[in-house]
């Protein structure tokens, strides 16, 4: 008899309510923690636009980069957050069409995460340029001169594959925001009900919207999951396209896309954690949640390792002089010290997560995370720098160290993906309030456990 | 314009409310769950929804633009680069594929925009309770004794609410 079918919350599960009263309690509760953290990472944004505004005003001299080292900080780090990104379309795209349920409570943060990174990234490409006003010759338009982009170049794919992946990222994200918007809506008055209710779109939780909805919510994540194959492997080919010894590799894309993964998962782990402590989210992210991810940290460094193995063998195996010498020098060379650091913290810190103690203890995996996040970023300076700083000619040979201009501009970019995420996680749901009532229904109907 | 709305909660009462009065010839009913759910979508007898047309429409657009843009432009200004014939299609297939994902999603949105009629004012009948934890179900009476025999429906099905909405 269906009417006797009466939910009673089962023990320790939260209600549909509370999920809605527990997701939504920091966008109401204020923290002065808050402003401190936002205050701290605008400062240091302002840091990097003076840097900025000095290298504009002096000139590409203010950086590091010269002959033969074109490629420095700049592009290391453009490489390292669109990395970052990755993982947010992975765990809400791949992991929702594999149906891995343990994606519902960090899909919203990881996708944030996602537009995040590349709103970050996208800035490195025109700092690089020097001359950042002359950005819209990338641009396909019909200018009077009759000339058009260099559609054969990597780069100009990889403007189309990154303002392709910041698009879809965009309205992935934003399609799976509107219902909870509505929670939002429906949950507060004035001026916030105004806003949210704006963005919100009269969002009724009609079946008939919710069915184009669910729909649209598989084509993205289904479009999503080779978008975001290809975003990495086009960054990688800015560089395998090139025929410099070091970058001229066919396992390059599926190098880079294993290594983004990684990184990107990192990431997530890096923030979720004290994200969970800081809104009191320990009933939504579990340690089962932590768990799975570090798996998948794990399975993901050992994909990472096999690389900078295999790249080795292929140095050896291609029996070319130039190509074996310029991964002696990688690993024995100038930057013999990045190197090992990048070894070190993608290959042999993360064996740790081999032992259950470890994934389960939250302390130990955030610092297993920050070291992937610090070894990542110094894979790609070692794949950049030191490839182009010893090429075919050792008349040619150089080496590069970055300027103040460069690292302050570097640090300013964490602090202007942070002060980005801080906005979102005190304006809008952290974790998608519709998809968590959607487990926890099933969880009460069905006796869940 | 009058009606009944009835807010039950549980899935299982408002599915078997649903099929019932889809039963008694009630085909036109409004729905409301918190979150998506495929049962109810059954219930009311959706099984797929027109964004999958924007989307492939949207796909093709996208690839042809993208073809048109990369072919049209090299051969309105033939320069030979890297090597390669100017029109080198494995190297504009990149820009192809990703204006044809680009597209697809764009489009599918606009869809379900579209079809969800988006952006748009709340109707009459919809209920905070709606994006809590209730579910709602609205069918469309004018006579009073009809309206009477649709309340009394959903009472026996479990509604823990039932309003008679102007």
């Amino acid at each position: 008899m269906a009417t006797a079918e009466i939910e009673v919350p089962t023990e320790g599960l939260p209600s549909l309510a509370d999920a809605n009263r527990d997701i939504s309690r920091p966008i109401s509760t204020p923290y002065k923690r808050f402003w401190l953290l936002l205050g701290i990472c605008a400062v240091l944004i302002a840091a990097a636009g003076v840097a900025w505004t000095i290298q504009i005003r002096d000139g590409m001299g203010r950086t590091g980069i010269n002959n033969p080292v074109n490629w420095g900080v700049y592009i290391v780090t453009f490489v390292f957050w669109v990395g970052i990104a990755h993982s947010g379309t992975l765990i809400s795209a791949v992991l929702y069409l594999v149906r891995s349920g343990w994606r519902t409570t960090i899909n919203r943060t990881a996708e944030a995460m996602t537009i995040f990174a590349v709103m970050t990234a996208g800035l490195f490409p025109l700092i690089h340029l020097g001359r950042v006003w002359y950005f819209y010759y990338l641009v396909p338009y019909p200018s009077t001169r009759l000339l058009w982009p260099n559609f054969r170049s990597p780069l100009v794919w990889d403007m189309f594959a990154i303002g392709t992946y910041f698009t879809i990222s965009l309205v992935f994200w934003y399609l799976g925001l509107i219902p909870d918007l509505a929670v939002l809506r429906d949950k507060f008055t004035g001026i916030k009900k105004k806003l949210y209710g704006t963005f919100a779109l009269g969002w009724t939780g009609s079946v008939r919207d919710w069915a184009h909805y669910r729909r649209l919510y598989l084509y993205l994540a289904g479009i999503a999951t080779p978008l975001v194959l290809s975003v990495h492997s086009v960054v990688s080919w800015d560089f395998a396209m090139g025929v410099v010894p070091g970058w001229h590799s066919t396992i390059f894309a599926p190098y880079f896309v294993a290594g983004a993964i990684f990184s990107g998962i990192a990431m997530v782990i890096t923030i979720t954690i004290p994200l969970r402590w800081a809104f009191g989210l320990e009933k939504y992210i579990t340690k089962y949640h932590f768990d799975n991810m570090s798996k998948l940290l794990l399975f993901t460094s050992l994909i990472v390792g096999y690389a900078y193995g295999m790249e080795y063998f292929l140095a050896w195996f291609s029996a070319d002089p130039i190509e074996m010498e310029s991964f002696r020098w990688r690993g024995t060379g100038f930057y013999a010290g990045p190197f090992w650091i990048m070894v070190f913290c993608n290959v042999v810190v993360p064996m740790s997560l081999w032992f259950k103690k470890t994934r389960h203890s939250l302390k130990a995996l955030f610092v297993i995370s920050v070291f992937v996040n610090i070894g990542m970023w110094y894979e790609r300076f070692v794949i950049i720098v030191t490839s182009i700083a010893h090429e075919f000619d050792p008349s040619a040979w150089g080496v590069y160290t970055p300027s103040l201009t460069e690292l302050t501009i570097m640090v300013g970019s964490f602090a202007w993906f942070f002060f980005w995420f801080l906005l979102f996680a005190k304006t809008l749901p952290v974790i998608s309030i519709a998809e968590v009532k959607e487990h926890l229904a099933h969880e009460h109907e069905h006796g869940g456990h | 314009m009058s009606g009944i709305l009835a807010q039950f909660d549980t899935l299982g009462a408002t599915k078997t409310a649903i099929e019932r009065l889809r039963a008694e010839g009630h085909s036109d009913l409004d729905v409301y769950s918190p979150f998506p759910t495929q049962e109810l979508e059954e219930a009311l007898g959706i099984v797929s929804s027109p964004v999958r047309r924007w989307a492939l429409i949207g796909g093709i657009t996208g690839f042809a633009t993208a073809m048109a843009l990369t072919g049209l432009t090299a051969i309105a200004y033939p320069l030979v680069t890297q090597g390669k014939p100017i029109l080198s299609w494995p190297a504009y297939f990149v820009i192809m594929f990703e204006m044809t994902i680009l597209f697809t999603g764009l489009f599918g949105f606009l869809g379900v925009l579209h079809h969800a009629r988006k952006p748009g004012r709340l109707p009459a009948q919809y209920r905070k309770e709606f994006s809590v934890d209730r579910y709602g179900v609205y069918v469309e009476a004018a006579a009073a004794a009809e309206q009477s025999g649709i309340e009394s429906l959903l009472r026996d099905q479990g509604a823990v609410e039932a309003e008679v909405i102007r």
